[in-house]
């Protein structure tokens, strides 16, 4: 069963295109990444799936509706993790979630349990009575998420929930969201964290400029670039290189730097790490250490956007 | 409906969890009332302080000193030149008579002279002792005519002048000026504290779009019209609260005489709430932040409240200012309840209150406007 199904769907602010005629469709049960740099679509085409925004051109069905004629009924089963927490610092943490939740029409005992639940989901049930300005900007996420998941929705958007958080946090809602999906929701999830994308996501989109320019399973976006390698060489100082003159060596696809590690995506089949190597020795850079590794989701990226996630 | 209930209570818990806000909004319009009665509360019944300098010694001169001194509501202190403008300038007199050494002769000459009046309070304090001597003085004058010149005539009549047992019966009539003005003081302040606070209920809209949890409250299944609806009723319901709470406050427990009904009141005040809500809504839908809303909202609140005339009598400001002030809602509740004061009926005053009507709905229909062509998320990323 298709939970989503966007067809060409175009966003124009003013005469700037910020969706590109996109269509993704996922599947019930899906764990589905949204990757792109800043400014590539992903928080406009969120906005858009959830009724936040007014498409210039295209179609969005949730749960085989569309989202503005059925709006009540395609935002009753989404839940939506916003990028910036919204919560309320003058409600308590029990406050914040019964507040979010009775706006999904739940009332009396049902609404005190589902609270409850969605706090103990979370790890704050303890916390519940607290202030979030008292909270770790990792609880105040969680109470974010709490907020979002309690009225049970099938299709939960986060939009990048482990943003400016501690390492256990972070973990914390990585397997959160691995049990939300065991329990049968389908998630869009959207982040900087190339990692975390790689180990939660199911299938992954790729957006630039405001269009999918990749989508498929990590194995098959990695299979897009078969004919690469990646060659990444610790060096001491990075003050003398240049990138261009890396760039220009024949096979050579595309180069950054990553703190103090130059990396490179090559064509496999041309020996040119004698020449790369030459070049670094010219301009007497002292090499640590030279690995050469299988490409991943982040060689992917940078192929086919030219940039980094983070840029 | 439960959608909307749903969102009052939770702007109703979140505003006075703060107890400032309490204060802010159920205490300050009673701040109105305080200086109504500061400014008029103690002007009744008060005793006029008179000084009186004698310089001649006969008898129509010490007559009319113990005329004065029989005066209601005067006090008649006999003092000397030396001390006279420093009592005076001072203020422990409010004014001061000196009697000259002819005055008694020009009198019987039929010619009132050689009486001065001293005072820096002007004719609010004089005019009251300057017409109860002079109609003295005028008698006296005139039994001196009657007499035609015979010095045995004039001094029996006016010793029988002097002698006389008038039957005088005093009737008090009502000083309502004092009640109209406190009136208009009161609400004046009422109004004010008013525009105040639904700039503040709406600046809340402002505050939860620049927090993003107003995009996320219209994620859910709540519209736009349902949030802004349940923003405007807790608007409206405070100012209703302080509409009867300073009413109540005014009349039963502070006893201003308003001349007009609490329900009279009551309905055109609430009319105003309306006008209120509606304009601080107009003034959200074109802020770009929540700090220009609120500096906006008190650049539009003081002026038109000065303007509007809610802090002095109307009649007092230049015309220019009373044109202008026709174009501020809160000149027309305050010249409906004028016109209630002098007797006019609640229905006769409908132009009036279509009028408030009228605003109300601009700023609503401007609002509306604003709001569907403002509804960009990326104006608050």
């Amino acid at each position: 069963m298709k939970v989503l199904e966007v067809k060409n769907l175009t966003k124009k602010f003013d005469g700037f295109i910020a969706v590109d005629n996109i269509s993704l469709s996922i599947n019930e049960g899906e764990i589905f990444g949204l990757l792109g740099p800043n400014g590539a679509g992903k928080s406009t085409t969120i906005n858009l799936i959830a009724g936040l925004l007014r498409s210039s051109e295209g179609e969005i069905k949730i749960l085989g509706k569309n989202n503005m004629k059925h709006s009540r009924y395609t935002k009753m089963n989404i839940g939506i993790v916003p990028q910036d927490l919204a919560i309320y610092e003058d409600l308590t943490a029990f406050e914040n979630v019964k507040f979010f939740a009775g706006l999904y029409g739940l009332r009396g005992t049902e609404l005190t349990d589902r609270v409850q639940e969605a706090l103990e989901f979370v790890g704050l049930l303890d916390m519940q009575r607290a202030y979030p300005k008292n909270f770790s900007g990792g609880m105040k996420r969680r109470l974010n998420i709490a907020c979002a998941i309690a009225h049970r929705p099938k299709l939960i958007i986060m939009d990048e929930p482990t943003v400016g958080i501690d390492p256990h946090s972070r973990n914390y809602i990585l397997q959160s969201i691995h049990k939300l999906n065991e329990m049968g929701c389908t998630i869009i999830y959207t982040s900087h964290y190339m990692e975390e994308v790689e180990e939660i996501c199911t299938r992954i989109s790729i957006m630039d400029h405001g269009k999918v320019i990749a989508e498929g399973t990590k194995e098959q976006l990695i299979a897009i670039i078969t004919n690469t390698k990646d060659i990444w060489i610790e060096v001491k100082s990075v003050e003398q290189i240049d990138i261009e003159k890396i760039k220009e060596i024949n096979g050579v696809k595309t180069v950054s730097l990553d703190k103090n590690v130059i990396k490179i995506n090559s064509e496999i089949g041309i020996n040119n790490l004698n020449n790369i190597l030459l070049y670094l020795m010219n301009q007497k850079v002292e090499i640590g250490s030279l690995e050469e590794r299988e490409p991943n989701l982040e060689t992917v990226f940078l192929t086919l956007t030219g940039r980094n996630l983070r840029d | 409906m439960k959608d909307i209930i749903w969102l009052i209570r939770k702007i109703i818990r979140v505003t006075f969890r703060k107890k400032g806000n309490i204060l802010l909004y159920f205490g300050g319009p009673l701040i109105g009332i305080l200086i109504a009665f500061l400014a008029y509360g103690g002007s009744d019944q008060q005793t006029l302080k008179v000084g009186i300098i004698n310089q001649d010694s006969a008898q129509i001169a010490g007559d009319t000193v113990h005329f004065l001194e029989h005066l209601e509501n005067v006090e008649v202190v006999k003092i000397n030149e030396s001390t006279l403008k420093d009592q005076i300038a001072t203020g422990k007199l409010d004014c001061a008579i000196i009697l000259g050494q002819k005055f008694s002769e020009s009198i019987e000459n039929g010619i009132p002279d050689h009486i001065q009046l001293v005072s820096i309070k002007g004719a609010e304090v004089t005019s009251f002792v300057k017409s109860y001597l002079y109609q003295y003085l005028d008698n006296i004058t005139a039994l001196k005519r009657a007499a035609n010149g015979d010095p045995e005539v004039y001094q029996k009549m006016y010793d029988r002048f002097q002698q006389a047992n008038f039957k005088l019966q005093v009737e008090t009539l009502q000083d309502t000026s004092k009640g109209k003005n406190m009136t208009i003081m009161t609400i004046g302040f009422l109004l004010m504290i008013m525009l105040i606070s639904a700039g503040n209920f709406a600046e809340i809209i402002m505050k939860e779009k620049e927090n993003r949890t107003y995009f996320r409250l219209i994620s859910t299944p709540i519209n736009v019209r349902k949030y802004v609806l349940a923003n405007i009723a807790v608007s409206m319901m405070v100012m209703v609260v302080q509409v009867l709470l300073t009413l109540l406050m005014a009349m039963k427990v502070f006893h201003i005489e308003m001349n007009v009904s609490f329900w009279q009141m009551a309905v055109l005040l609430t009319l105003f709430a309306l006008v209120s809500a509606g304009l601080s809504l107009m003034v959200v839908s074109f802020a770009s932040s929540s700090r220009a809303a609120g500096a906006l909202h008190i650049l539009i609140t003081i002026p038109s409240c000065l303007l509007a005339g809610c802090f002095w009598p109307f009649d007092l400001m230049p015309k220019v200012v009373q044109r202008i002030a026709q174009f501020m809602p809160q000149h027309w509740v305050l010249e409906t309840i004028n016109q209630l004061q002098l007797g006019y009926s609640f229905g006769s005053l409908y132009l009036n209150l279509m009028i408030l009507l009228a605003f109300a709905a601009v700023f609503f229909l401007f609002s509306v406007y604003k709001f569907g062509r403002n509804n960009d998320v990326r104006n608050f990323a």
